[in-house]
């Protein structure tokens, strides 16, 4: 069990430290001579929970893509323990989790699983994938279920396919954009939940693209806000509540304020006046 | 875990599906036995000349007399047919997956490929009788022309359409070119494929019919042609019977073979 060491809530690392899996530094994204993203600094520490929220068009999507090696910054430099992401990519380092599950159809769960392991490491045999598949199916609670393909599967359960697929890869961090976006509120809860616990028994770094406050504050040990028009970062906020933490969490006095910290700070960057 | 699986849900529907297409057969049924009953009355209350309109009852005579001439001619037909269509589909996904893998030659194909869908080819027909002569050759040149192309248009359809985030994965993990196309985008065409290959098996006896009456000395398109030069007309609607039942056939052929290649696709996992 990490104990949470608790910063001044809006404390913006001004440094990064050695500990940091993830430096970010300076970067920007032109796309379509718009600019997405201005002059982003992030650092994800080692093992930690971050989310990123926004409104819809702040580019936190595209900040996660560019983590992920999919999208090269205009400017600036990223780098995930001393590597570049496209580099962490080949080397298995990043596991990737979009709001749609993405499964293939034609394969079962357990194959679907280890699908992309398949094709990072060419060396596996069918046996080997099979029993990593497996085991990840039961690390996301899905191991009686490994034959079933996904027009059997509920949208929560394909969303557990994916996060299996992407830990299969043992990446060092896991980058989900919108993971439970699709899915409806109950669901939604029990897959934050399930997520904090597959979080804390493998000790992977989280970096969590999502536009729910409350699951931001739920899940994370830190919230960075963006802004809109250009994508930035307003403002950011550490979670002081302890771990292990469950929907009970959500009524916490504590709670309460982070969300109305959270919220207020979202709304101050939503200015029609801010836009710069 | 709040969440069902939908299997045990779609179950109980599938009888209910299967009762649903019965009662939806059956008034077709019922229309074609009255179609049939009313046309033979109207031959024989009209005394309709057999050579205009024969009843239902004398082409099931010209049928029964004639049988073992058009059983010989369906199997000819059936086999043109039968490697036309084959050879439709491989030519058919070769060229998408020409197209698809090589993108300079996929820019110079593409184009040249629906140009030559506004070719009628029915009118090569003629020609390919004079260069590949009366037997097999000029009936597969023609099925092929005529069914390749929503054979291809199909299966392209569903080689480019698989989702930019899955690609974006697959990306990530340092995927070659031609493993996304083996191991993503074709499974992922072939609901699309199937589709088109349907429409492949009817146009094939289209053609095989079309290169029949161009010149040929068996098949059910030349026991049509002959048989109305000989003013036998139960013979004409006899053979027209037999091809008719080729189509639906090949067709159906075609319907179980989708269901055994995708049976994961779509159509197939909430019926």
């Amino acid at each position: 069990m990490r104990i949470d060491t608790i910063r001044a809530a809006g404390d913006r690392p001004a440094h990064f430290r050695h500990d940091d899996l993830i430096a970010v530094k300076g970067v920007s994204v032109v796309y379509a001579r718009q600019l997405v993203l201005q002059n982003i600094d992030l650092s994800v520490p080692k093992g930690s929970f971050v989310s990123l929220i926004g409104p819809s068009g702040c580019g936190k999507s595209t900040l996660l893509k560019v983590l992920a090696g999919l999208v090269e910054p205009t400017s600036g430099s990223v780098s995930i323990a001393g590597l570049s992401p496209v580099e962490a990519a080949r080397k298995r380092m990043i596991g990737v989790v979009f709001q749609d599950a993405n499964l293939l159809p034609w394969k079962n769960a357990v194959d679907n699983a280890s699908m992309l392991l398949g094709i990072a490491d060419k060396s596996l045999s069918r046996a080997e994938l099979r029993a990593r598949g497996q085991e990840m199916l039961e690390l996301v609670g899905l191991g009686d279920s490994a034959h079933k393909r996904p027009n059997e599967l509920s949208g929560g359960m394909r969303q557990r396919v994916a996060i299996a697929r992407a830990l299969a890869l043992d990446p060092a961090v896991l980058l989900m954009d919108e993971p439970f976006g699709a899915l409806d509120a109950i669901t939604r809860d029990s897959m934050g939940q399930s997520l904090l616990e597959i979080w804390q028994r493998t000790g992977k770094t989280i970096v969590l693209v999502t536009h729910s406050i409350d699951e931001a504050i739920h899940l994370s040990r830190h919230v960075h806000a963006l802004g809109i028009k250009p994508g930035r970062i307003t403002g950011s906020i550490d979670i002081g509540l302890p771990y292990p933490r469950d929907l009970a969490v959500t009524e916490d006095p504590e709670f309460v304020r982070l969300v109305v910290q959270l919220r207020t700070m979202l709304r101050a960057s939503h200015q029609p006046g801010d836009a710069s | 875990m709040s969440e069902q699986p939908i299997s045990s849900v779609s179950e109980p529907r599938l009888t209910s599906s299967f009762a649903a297409a019965t009662s939806s057969w059956l008034p077709s049924v019922i229309l074609l036995l009255v179609t049939i009953v009313a046309w033979e009355a109207a031959v024989r209350i009209f005394a309709i000349s057999t050579f205009i309109i024969p009843a239902p009852s004398q082409i099931a005579q010209s049928l029964v007399a004639q049988w073992g001439t058009l059983m010989q001619a369906t199997l000819v037909t059936a086999a043109e047919i039968l490697l036309g269509f084959v050879v439709s589909v491989v030519v058919g996904v070769a060229i998408a997956l020409v197209i698809v893998r090589f993108d300079w030659l996929g820019r110079a194909l593409y184009p040249l490929v629906v140009l030559f869908q506004n070719v009628p080819k029915v009118a090569l027909a003629p020609i390919f009788i004079l260069w590949f002569g009366y037997g097999l050759a000029p009936k597969i040149g023609l099925i092929l022309v005529i069914a390749f192309f929503p054979v291809t248009l199909s299966m392209l359809a569903g080689l480019q359409s698989v989702d930019r985030s899955l690609l974006s994965l697959m990306n990530s993990v340092g995927a070659s070119r031609t493993q996304i196309l083996f191991k993503i985008r074709v499974p992922h065409s072939l609901p699309n494929l199937m589709a088109g290959t349907k429409i492949a098996a009817t146009l094939s006896v289209i053609g095989a019919i079309v290169g029949e009456f161009a010149g040929a000395s068996d098949g059910l398109g030349y026991v049509i042609q002959f048989a109305s030069t000989q003013l036998d007309t139960p013979l004409v609607f006899a053979a027209l019977l037999l091809v008719s039942v080729l189509g639906i056939a090949f067709y159906y052929a075609a319907e179980i073979l989708e269901r055994i290649v995708v049976p994961w696709a779509p159509k197939f996992s909430h019926a």
